[in-house]
């Protein structure tokens, strides 16, 4: 019964504990070397701004946007290594192409759903992780756009197609990747563009700093949220990274709460297993006393016996949970899940698993220690 | 402690239930170290109320004992007074059932300075004389009542006492049996001079000892 309680524990932290780092270790390879450290956004009032619906392309999601001007008094604060604009929207290639009376547009028939515009000064693209690995880098002046792998893919664009956007033609010249899936699934284009394509003419959604060396960023988000106090706050992650972040930290907090709930329950389990043994050899306790051995010792004995039942129940809990996550892994009900075995996640399911046996074994240990001689040996 | 006396009790008082129940009601009592003491009387006398305060299991609510030249009415944890100085035998009961027989006999030598090859030596001694030296690997349920209470003697002696306490070993076993365990705690107490302190309830076994003790309500009668 305790070893089934206690094993439950085990097997939910060392189970839950491998899918929930499973899945950050595949989105943390991400982050690349030229990666900004944080991006400053506007302040989301609740009245409606003038921007986001403006264009005829694309939604901002009720984001407000910022003057560009912005940018350069960014750069002025002291510990900004380099600051860069960025537009961000989304916008359905198929309705645009739709639209459009050139049936022969080779517009993105394939795209389907939204797709995320990027607009940013190509010499800046390293701040947004982007990383070309087929081609080259848009120019800023000509209709150039590069698109995602999984944009690619999606959509079976190349280097040298082209789509249209908006009643405007663009020319593929290169693929990229984030690691961030939202923006693998998109197309970058140079800042220009974009604010002329979606009516936004010195405007952007974010603005990506990264700090000079030596400098502490958060201290600078900081130092940045205080000079604009109505109008800009910062964000330590970034963009799409958000959301997948906030998945993250969903998934995370589910894990901590079954996790607690079996410990919870693994340790009640072990209290309650304690004190009937405790109840059921109150003779044999007495007798103990009566030959002698003192209180600590039948505490210890108590606690041992404890720690016992929770290093079966630990084998137990392993293999279940190790066994799950073989399961769920094998039948890819999880697309992308990377089980990573780490020692540390072994050790916190086995300390867990003694602190329960430790812990839920004091309070059966002392009632047995207090047990008084003369009493348990009338005991039947 | 004056005259060769192990044990002296003086005016010893014991009530349980917040005083409803007087179950030592001035109790005066002397015993000689080596002495045979059997103590009689009528269930709910007292008998091993006593004992108890003898061997430091309960403490008593007034009056003054020593035994082996300890003042068990200091209030302290008497585990090391009864590890050293006391055998306890029970009437039934009394050995853990998951552990062997041989273990059984070590318990009381667990965490002293005693050596487990001693332990072990002396376990083996003792079981040998109680004649159960081919049972040593057996658990407690495999044996008999009469086996079990000579286990429970072998343990009781594995630490040297200076007193065995028996409170009614014989009575849980037929007349033959019983006959057995008090021919050995006869033989014990004659061969090692252990001070002997003996409860029943049968009138020739009371009556091998030295001397016969007869308590009724708490009190010594005779
Ligand atoms: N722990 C206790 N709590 C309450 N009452 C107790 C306790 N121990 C003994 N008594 C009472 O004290 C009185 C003496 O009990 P004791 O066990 O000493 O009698 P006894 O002479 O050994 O009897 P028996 O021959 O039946 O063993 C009895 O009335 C008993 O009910
Ligand atoms: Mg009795």
């Amino acid at each position: 019964m305790a070893i089934f309680g206690i094993a439950i524990g085990v097997a939910a932290v060392i189970g839950l504990g491998l899918l929930a780092e499973g899945l950050p270790s595949s989105t943390q390879s991400a982050l690349t070397e030229g990666a900004a450290d944080f991006s400053v956004i506007a302040k989301t009032s609740n009245t409606d701004g003038p921007n986001g619906q403006g264009g005829p392309v694309g939604s901002f999601g009720g984001q407000e946007l910022i003057n560009q001007t912005k940018i350069g008094e960014i750069q002025q604060i002291s510990g900004v290594g380099s600051a860069v604009g960025v537009l961000r929207t989304m916008t359905n290639l198929d309705n645009t192409t739709s639209t459009t009376t050139n049936s022969s547009s080779p517009g993105g028939d394939n795209f389907r759903s939204m797709t995320t515009l990027i607009g940013i000064d190509s010499n800046s693209i390293s701040m947004n992780d982007i990383v070309i690995t087929n081609g080259s880098v848009y120019s800023n002046e000509a209709n150039e756009i590069i698109i995602g792998k999984s944009a690619a893919e999606r959509s079976n664009k190349t280097i040298g197609d082209t789509i249209s956007i908006s009643n405007q033609t663009f020319k593929v010249v290169g693929i990229y990747e984030t690691g961030n899936f939202q923006d693998d699934g998109g197309i970058v284009m140079s800042l220009d563009k974009l604010q002329n394509l979606t009516n936004n003419t010195g405007k952007v959604s974010l603005i990506l700093v990264k700090a000079s060396n030596g400098t502490n960023s958060g201290k600078l988000a900081t130092a940045i949220q205080e000079q604009y106090p109505d109008e800009l706050t910062t964000s330590t992650s970034l963009s799409g990274m958000d959301r997948m972040n906030q998945g993250l930290d969903v998934i995370n907090t589910a894990v901590w709460a079954i996790s607690l709930v079996a410990i919870l329950v693994g340790g009640i389990i072990v209290v309650i297993t304690m004190l009937k043994a405790v109840s059921e050899r109150t003779r044999e306790i007495g007798v103990l006393r009566a030959i002698g051995w003192t209180r600590q010792r039948i505490i210890k004995m108590i606690i041992g016996e404890s720690i016992l039942l929770s290093l079966i129940a630990i084998v137990v809990g392993l293999i279940a949970g190790i066994g799950i996550v073989e399961i769920l892994g094998s039948t890819g009900m999880i697309p992308g899940l990377m089980p990573s075995f780490s020692v540390s996640l072994f050790v916190k399911g086995i300390g867990v698993a003694l602190l329960l046996g430790i812990i839920g074994g004091i309070y059966p240990a002392y009632r047995a220690s207090r047990l008084e001689p003369t009493e348990a040996l009338r005991y039947e | 402690m004056s005259d060769g006396n192990i044990i002296e009790i003086k005016d010893l008082t014991k009530s349980f239930d917040g005083g409803n129940i007087t179950a030592l009601d001035g109790i005066n009592l002397e015993i000689k170290e080596g002495e045979f003491v059997s103590i009689m009387g009528p269930s709910g006398s007292g008998k091993s109320t006593l004992l108890n305060m003898i061997g430091a299991l309960d403490k008593a609510d007034s009056g003054q004992i020593k035994v082996a030249g300890i003042d068990l009415m200091q209030s302290e944890d008497f585990s090391k007074f009864r590890l050293n100085k006391i055998g306890f035998v029970f009437q039934l009961h009394n050995l853990i059932p998951n552990m062997t027989v041989h273990e059984n006999v070590q318990i009381p030598l667990i965490e002293t300075d005693v050596t487990d090859e001693e332990m072990i030596e002396r376990s083996a001694e003792l079981l040998n004389s109680v004649n159960l030296g081919n049972r040593l690997d057996q658990l407690p349920t495999k044996l008999s009542g009469g086996e079990r209470q000579r286990v429970a003697i072998a343990r009781a002696l594995v630490n040297h006492p200076s007193i065995i306490l028996a409170d009614e070993p014989t009575g849980a076993l037929d007349s033959r049996m019983g006959d057995i365990i008090l021919n050995l705690l006869r033989e014990i107490h004659q061969k090692e001079n252990v001070t002997l302190v003996l409860v029943t309830h049968e009138d020739y076994v009371a009556n091998s000892a030295d001397r016969v003790i007869n308590m009724m309500d708490g009190k010594i009668v005779t």
